[in-house]
């Protein structure tokens, strides 16, 4: 996918873009492109407009169906945070996903680092297992991991861990895409730092933390957003083990309360913006690497 | 002497080496250990007890063995089954044949073509009549949720890969706004799919006020019921009365479908964008010498230079479609019936609410075993295919 990603950044620094062809009706045909492409993103758009402004309506706007709230209600928003609850899932992705976050990164950047730098035996046949792993369809993981989490398969510390932050954050908390992102920027790093730092009398340990990290931000970075919105967005799996609301995450929390708010969209709605806003924070903050980061790797989330 | 002044260092030597060969291969035991036992445990390890749990009549509680029994209720008729796969045997001949036609000359390439045609036409009724026995016999739910999949998939990978060419061939003009246009493509798919298929949900319920239903009575049509609709878009909107598979995927469906697009254009437009970046300028002078306008251009030069990049979005997209799962369960609504679910949603539906583990697990496994087909023969497709790059 290398040549993807040169792709990526001519398509963007060169900024000419294709010459324009038939100079005749070169207006004409401008104004055609604009045209189509302002539809695709007014498409693109509805739906958060709708969500947006529906969020602020009163209930009887919603049902007269407006355009726009006479009179932005932001107590939906109070109403929403406090009485459905939005704050406690809030709270509880946020802790989620941090504590995935530290694990991941942790293990991912060890694995990476031996996978790229050590040589030690079943080396490769141990890295081409984990990458096979990706293929894996989510499916398959749930029922038997359920029944590993409720402690049926083996006898769990504390009984089971239905309803817990580790049954929400160990399974995520390595997999073989970051491994495999690290293992390659780490392999590049020269070998003559990795003689200087032994000739000091540096380990693996140290040479990794204090020459290696600090000149893999980039790398760190797309591991990390990556981790944020599998962790953030994840569905499926905290539904199963999340029976009640103790540490019930964000979607989750949606999810349930579809059922719930019945015809009070309008808190469906400002419930559903709060989803957003830290996914929505990170990608206008990180815009270039992120687009760049899924350009790279081809990952489909 | 000197030959054994030459011994002594050796040895100590090797046995300083082989320590360090031993501290090395510790080192690193220990640091991939964390990750690998996660992903051993989480991810390996599920597939051998699904195949395990599989084999008994497991609810909840492990049961009886029950060998195959789960399988059989799954296929229904094992010669059905056989032809089936016999059928299947004859696509990758056809295949085979279709590829050989480009590799020899044209005389024996156009025989090879008819011959690839008439294969492939056997192995579709082949395959149906395999189909239709193990219908008739075996679990029609899961079945059907295979071929619901299959609609899904179809319904929405090629159209969001030719928008997001489209989109993408037009962002690689000379135009303002470039970067702003990239962002808001590329915005229904980062954002999280459960929230956007939440919003989906109101914009396309059956209420008459929903904005589905206000855009159509713009154009003076009645309101439908979008996602709450099981019957078939061919009835809804043509009147046919078909029945079964013939008639096409639901209305429902086809909201789901709509939906899916929405949400994953934008990536194949980033994708497609970078594939564009790739294309020598040149080609594109050559053409405009040459007298070619606009459209010329992008069916000549853009299209065929794409189809690397194209092919590697279709595959990766068709299998993303099987393991699917977030946006399919939450638009999945119990007035659509079986027609919006789909393999994954189903097997989450065996266990979660029938509580019937040996029989998930025997789906999955067979999920499982498609998604590794496919993946397979995209390798090798992929393969043997040339990048232009």
């Amino acid at each position: 996918m290398a040549s993807l990603t040169t792709g990526l950044e001519k398509s963007q620094s060169e900024g000419k873009g294709v010459r324009k062809f038939s100079r005749g009706s070169r207006t004409g045909n401008q104004s055609l492109v604009y045209i189509i492409l302002i539809i695709g993103a007014v498409l693109a758009l509805v739906p958060f407009f709708w969500m947006i402004s529906t969020s602020l309506m009163s209930l009887g706007e919603t049902i007269n169906r407006k355009w726009l709230p006479a009179v932005p209600q932001v107590a939906n928003y109070i109403q929403a945070w406090n009485e459905a609850k939005f704050a406690r899932y809030f709270w509880n992705s946020v802790i989620i996903t941090s504590v995935t976050l530290i694990g991941l990164l942790t293990t991912s950047i060890l694995a990476g680092y031996a996978f790229g730098r050590i040589n030690f035996k079943g080396r490769n046949a141990i890295f081409a297992i984990l990458l096979s792993t990706m293929m894996i369809p989510e499916t398959i993981t749930w029922l038997p991991n359920l029944m590993l989490v409720r402690g049926t398969i083996i006898p769990l510390p504390g009984g089971s861990w239905l309803n817990s932050l580790q049954a929400l954050a160990v399974p995520f908390m390595a997999n073989a895409f970051s491994i495999f992102l690290l293992n390659q920027f780490f392999a590049q790093i020269p070998h003559e730092l990795w003689d200087a730092a032994q000739i000091d009398g540096a380990n693996h340990f140290r040479f990794l933390t204090q020459i290696c990290l600090p000149i893999s931000k980039a790398p760190i970075m797309t591991v990390l957003l990556f981790g944020f919105i599998g962790s953030w967005n994840a569905f499926a799996w905290p539904l199963l083990v999340t029976t009640r609301e103790t540490w019930r995450p964000l979607m989750v929390g949606l999810w349930t309360f579809v059922s719930e708010a019945g015809p009070e969209t309008h808190l469906l709605m400002a419930g559903a913006v709060i989803t957003l806003i830290p996914i929505l924070v990170i990608y206008f903050l990180t815009q270039k690497q992120f687009t760049q980061g899924i350009a790279t790797t081809g990952l489909k989330g | 002497m000197a030959s054994t002044t030459n011994v002594i260092p050796i040895t100590k030597k090797r046995k300083v080496y082989s320590l360090r060969a031993l501290q090395e291969n510790l080192t690193g035991y220990a640091f991939v250990a964390p990750a690998v036992i996660i992903i051993l445990v989480f991810g390996l390890f599920p597939i051998i007890y699904s195949l395990y749990m599989s084999l008994f009549n497991w609810r909840i509680r492990k049961g009886d063995f029950t060998g195959l029994v789960n399988y059989t209720k799954i296929f229904g008729d094992w010669g059905g089954f056989a032809i089936f796969i016999g059928g299947l045997a004859l696509l990758g001949t056809a295949y085979w044949l279709w590829t050989g036609a480009f590799k020899s000359n044209s005389n024996l390439a156009r025989k090879l073509q008819i011959g690839a045609a008439v294969v492939l036409i056997v192995a579709g009724i082949i395959m149906s009549m395999g189909w239709g026995k193990m219908v008739a016999a075996g679990d029609e739910d899961f079945l059907n949720s295979l071929i619901i999949t299959i609609f899904y998939a179809v319904g929405t990978v090629p159209l969001q890969l030719g928008i997001g060419m489209i989109f993408a061939y037009l962002l690689y003009q000379k135009i303002r706004g470039k970067e702003v246009f990239r962002m808001i493509y590329f915005l229904p798919y980062v954002t999280p799919v459960v929230t956007t298929a939440v919003v989906f949900r109101t914009i396309f319920s059956s209420r008459e006020t929903s904005l589905a239903n206000i855009v159509l009575s713009w154009f003076n049509a009645g309101p439908l019921k979008w996602l709450f609709e099981p019957k078939a878009m061919s009835e809804v909107f043509l009147g046919l009365k078909l029945e079964g598979i013939a008639a096409g995927p639901s209305l429902a469906l086809g909201t789901i479908i709509l939906f899916g697009i929405w949400s994953f254009f934008g990536y194949n437009t980033v994708i497609f964008l970078a594939g564009l970046g790739g294309i020598p300028k040149e080609l594109y002078e050559a053409a405009e010498i040459d007298g070619a306008n606009g459209w010329n251009a992008f069916k000549n030069v853009t299209i065929p230079l794409l189809s690397p990049v194209s092919f590697y979005l279709f595959l990766v997209s068709f299998i993303g479609t099987f393991k699917a799962f977030n946006h399919l369960y939450v638009m999945a609504t119990p007035n659509a019936q079986n027609t919006v679910v789909t393999a994954s949603v189903q097997i989450f539906d065996v266990f979660y609410a029938q509580n019937n583990f040996g029989y998930a697990a025997a789906q999955s496994i067979v999920l499982f075993l498609i998604i590794l087909g496919l993946t397979v023969a995209q390798n090798k497709i992929l393969g043997e295919r040339v990048f232009y790059g």
